[in-house]
């Protein structure tokens, strides 16, 4: 269970997270939604580790996850929003990297690779050089490298951006079999395809979350709409 | 597999891919090659080896190579936003660090053995003869100085690949600071201070390559390359770990960040004081580090009776372990000679009061070697000159009975004076007169007067000016009452003293002698020595002459009989043309008739045996002056070679040396260079 105690976080003197609280429990899928600015990537950085917040704390099954960050980062997939990649290696090559840095040993790195790859519908690409790769694609192969390892948070930036029709809707599957493992947490604007697979929507507005929507016993267009008017400034 | 393994794999495998590498690679290859050639032909006769050559000409190019390939393993990673993907995994940014900086370090390696295989490949295809004596564990501790300073340049290049997201700020930084400020700061501190150099000697980082190759080893220097290593990794990894602090809360961490890494820099510098304070020195038996010369055995094997050697300096002194090798390893020669009974002994200023006062009493000061036989002693000063020939000369001055011989230098026509310190005089090799025990003196022939009958020999150094004629009637006259003549004449003709030599049986001869084994040609290297006693124990060594001019006999050399006939000897040879010559007028007779034989030897420019020269050569032009003066004063008994056995020699000619710098400096890197390119041109192609 990953639970966010009273995050804040300021680039120099402008706040961009308040007071941030929420809790994910094994098998969510918690969509962070907000305006452009809002402090989406931020949070997810900040859950990463890649940033130290200002106060607050992150708590990895009651760890604190900066006094103990090896342990929590070993837990972690992330997949950050603009995935810079190795582009003169295959994408084989480059997972069975990330798989070998994260500390997967030799003999199941080439089962984590087929499991991923296909999740990820990029079997066919195996052996592709990244460069190339169109950005979707790229997207596609750093979701495969964030879900390698089957982390138990799992935190994905903006993932669906640039990713074609099919992929999107395949999105949904892939996200929900992450649930199985993780506790996923996803930053993006795609309402109307997030809405498939989420546990519940996070509006996060000047630096708290602002409402929180659950989607179980709601039907998808309904969840769409009320994120939609949360998003506009409306409480549901 | 380690988190540092597949880092440092990684970095190798991207290295292959970089333009970076594909330039940096050979023009490393190119740059030291075209030093290595250019240090090869200065080397020559000297004592140094062919791995001290290698690694002095490859170590000031690596921080260059290391900043070159470690440009952008971090900036990289900023500049594209890879960076959060490394770091949000569970690995310590030093892990990172180390491997990034392991890989580096591992082309960088790769690049200094490719250099170390196109040098020895392309000399034993050019000159299979200097490689002849050659092991190839010579190299490994040229090798080991090399890499233990490349592993700091590395580390330092990684650290600065971390400050900037720009590779190309990154290389510059990194060269600026570990290429060309330091030498830029020594190079002030040396025009600062102009007894700098003559005091520190060559550069430290060159000095500590040029003496771990040579297989001296200064433990001292291992700890500060280590630690100064680990102060530089551990600045790339803070500078890493700082990219995870932007918020209001980063002024802080930066703030404890930099005390963390000026703690790091104090406690490095702090290792390396103590380190140089308990420096050990190791002699690894790789290079010659003591090696004695063909005199100093000749002296030891016929020389007898006891010598007592006492060390007069504090055995705390930096200087006692490398004098104590010293003199223990000339005892151990004197008891495999046979001849001398060598005593050491070992007395501290400081505590050894009685023998110290009696060694005061001898004029002996701190830090002097003194050697005693009977009542004879001689005080030699532990200064920079200290080594084979100054003690050499001590041990024959004690050993052999004295002998009182004048060495009279003529003056007024433009000669190079013996008392003249600088670059164009000749203090130095009068001071080895002085220790072979001749007086040297100043003979102004235009004074009226004869020349005194203590005269053992005169020396004309290259007169620019004309003789009178009465001048050179004198060192006719001179000559015909048994005297001896030392001439190193400029051009033939311009002096006079050209004038009196054919009726003496030399004939200058004018024909410029172009050197084939030098690039510049002017200078001509001499190998050829007859079995003239002058020559004869200089076989294997050589002389470097400077605008040299051949000698031919006269009309009337070889003519007359019994004490009259003259013998015309060729000294030494470049091809049929002799650069040096003999006359001996009576010498057959000498023995039997008690008639002291008229000498002559007649050698070219005298630029040979200058400061200058002297300083810059470690040849045999020393000994082959001091061999034809033993020779014209009789004494001719130790007339070896004062070089050491194994002096550097290649044996190329001008031809060979231009086509070995050609394909050391173009061929091979040029070939290296494409491979390299091709690879990354595969791969990037494939991306």
């Amino acid at each position: 269970m990953l639970e966010i105690r009273n995050l804040a976080f300021a680039y120099s003197r402008a706040p961009v997270l308040r007071d941030v609280s929420f809790v994910v429990s094994p098998g969510e899928v918690v969509v962070v939604v907000g305006g452009n600015g809002a402090g989406k990537t931020t949070l997810l950085r900040i859950l990463a580790t890649l940033a130290v917040p200002d106060a607050g704390l992150v708590l990895a099954d009651g760890d604190n996850a900066f006094e103990r960050p090896l342990r929590y980062r070993r837990q972690l997939g992330y997949m950050p929003e603009n995935p810079a990649l190795y582009e003169d290696m295959t994408v084989k090559e480059y997972l069975a990297y990330r798989a070998s840095l994260k500390g997967e040993p030799a003999k199941r790195v080439r089962r984590r690779i087929s499991e991923a790859s296909e999740m990820c519908q990029i079997d066919g690409l195996l052996r592709s050089a990244i460069g190339r790769l169109s950005f979707g694609q790229r997207k596609r192969v750093a979701l495969a490298d964030a879900i390698l390892l089957r982390p138990r948070v799992l935190l994905l930036d903006d993932f669906l951006s640039g990713l074609d029709t099919s992929m999107r809707d395949a999105a949904g599957s892939v996200l929900s079999e992450a649930a199985s493992f993780s506790s996923v947490i996803v930053a993006g604007h795609e309402i109307s395809d997030l809405v498939k697979c989420a546990t519940r929507f996070l509006v996060l507005r000047d630096g708290i979350i602002s409402t929180s929507i659950e989607a179980a016993g709601v039907s998808a267009d309904e969840l769409e709409r009320r994120v939609r008017a949360a998003l506009a400034g409306g409480v549901s | 597999m380690s988190a540092i393994s597949v880092t440092c794999r990684r970095t190798l495998s991207r290295a292959r891919s970089l333009f970076a590498t594909v330039l940096a690679v050979p023009g490393f290859a190119a740059a030291s090659a075209a030093l290595f050639a250019f240090r090869l032909e200065a080397a020559e006769g000297t004592r140094q080896t062919i791995a001290v050559v290698w690694a002095t000409s490859a170590a000031p190019f690596l921080p260059v190579l290391a900043a070159f390939l470690a440009m952008d393993v971090w900036s990289d990673e900023r500049r594209t936003g890879r960076m959060s993907l490394l770091l949000s995994t569970a690995v310590r940014e030093r892990d990172f660090v180390l491997g990034k900086a392991l890989g580096v370090w591992l082309a960088s390696a790769a690049a200094a053995a490719l250099s170390l295989v196109f040098a020895l490949g392309s000399l034993a295809f050019f000159a299979p003869s200097a490689l002849a004596d050659v092991r190839l564990v010579a190299f490994g501790p040229a090798m080991f100085a090399l890499l233990m300073q490349s592993a700091l340049w590395c580390a330092a290049s990684v650290a600065f690949s971390a400050m900037f997201s720009r590779a190309f700020a990154a290389a510059c930084a990194s060269v600026t600071a570990l290429a060309v400020l330091p030498r830029c700061l020594w190079a002030a501190a040396m025009l600062w201070s102009s007894s700098g150099r003559p005091a520190f000697g060559e550069m430290p980082l060159d000095a500590q390559v040029a003496d771990f190759a040579a297989g001296v080893v200064s433990t001292g220097a291992v700890v500060t390359f280590a630690a100064l290593t680990a102060m530089s990794l551990f600045i790339a990894a803070k500078c890493v770990a700082l990219t995870r602090f932007s918020g209001r809360r980063s002024g802080k961490w930066r703030f404890s960040t930099a005390v963390a890494m000026a703690l790091s820099v104090a406690l490095a510098v702090s290792v390396s004081v103590l380190a140089f304070r308990l420096d050990e020195t190791l002699d690894l038996p790789v290079g010659n580090v003591v090696t004695f010369s063909q005199r100093m055995r000749h002296i030891l094997s016929e020389s007898s009776g006891r010598v007592a050697v006492t060390a007069f300096l504090p055995r705390n002194a930096p200087l006692f372990k490398p004098v104590s090798h010293f003199l223990r390893t000339l005892k151990r020669q004197a008891d495999s000679a046979g001849g001398l009974t060598m005593t050491l002994y070992f007395v501290d200023p400081k505590w050894d009061l009685g023998a110290a006062e009696r060694l005061v009493r001898l004029g002996a000061k701190e830090n002097s070697v003194v050697f005693e036989k009977g009542h004879r002693s001689v005080v030699l000063p532990l200064d920079d000159s200290f080594g084979d020939r100054p003690v050499a000369s001590a041990i024959q001055r004690v050993a052999m009975p004295p002998r009182r011989r004048d060495v009279y230098w003529t003056t007024g026509h433009g000669e190079a004076a013996f008392d003249s310190y600088g670059t164009w005089g000749l203090s130095d090799i009068a001071r080895e007169l002085a220790r072979s025990g001749y007086r040297n003196m100043t003979l102004d022939l235009s004074a009226d007067k004869a020349i005194p009958s203590d005269c053992a020999l005169i020396v004309i150094a290259g007169a620019k000016e004309s003789f009178s004629r009465a001048e050179l009637g004198r060192i006719d006259a001179y000559l015909k009452g048994g005297g001896r003549l030392l001439v190193m004449m400029g051009q033939p003709g311009e002096t006079g003293v050209a004038s009196i030599l054919p009726s003496w049986g030399i004939r200058p001869v004018v024909q410029p002698l172009v050197g084939v084994r030098t690039l510049s040609g002017s200078d001509v290297i001499v190998s050829d020595f007859t079995d003239h006693p002058i020559g004869s124990q200089l076989a294997g060594s050589r002389i470097v002459l400077e605008k040299p001019l051949s000698f031919a006999s006269s009309a009337v050399a070889e003519s007359g009989s019994g004490a009259d006939r003259l013998e015309f000897s060729q000294v030494a040879r470049v091809g049929q043309s002799a650069v040096a010559a003999a006359v001996e007028r009576g010498g057959t007779v000498g023995s039997d008739l008690a008639v002291r034989p008229t000498r002559i030897v007649a050698i070219g420019d005298p630029s040979f045996v200058l400061n200058g020269q002297l300083a810059s050569r470690a040849n045999a032009n020393r000994d082959f002056f001091l061999n034809a003066v033993a020779y014209l004063s009789g004494a001719d008994t130790f007339g070896s070679s004062g070089l050491e056995v194994d002096a550097l020699s290649t044996g190329m000619d001008r031809d060979a040396r231009v086509r070995f710098a050609i394909v050391t400096v173009a061929g091979l890197p040029g070939v290296v260079f494409l491979l390299l390119a091709a690879v990354a041109m595969r791969r990037r192609r494939r991306g």
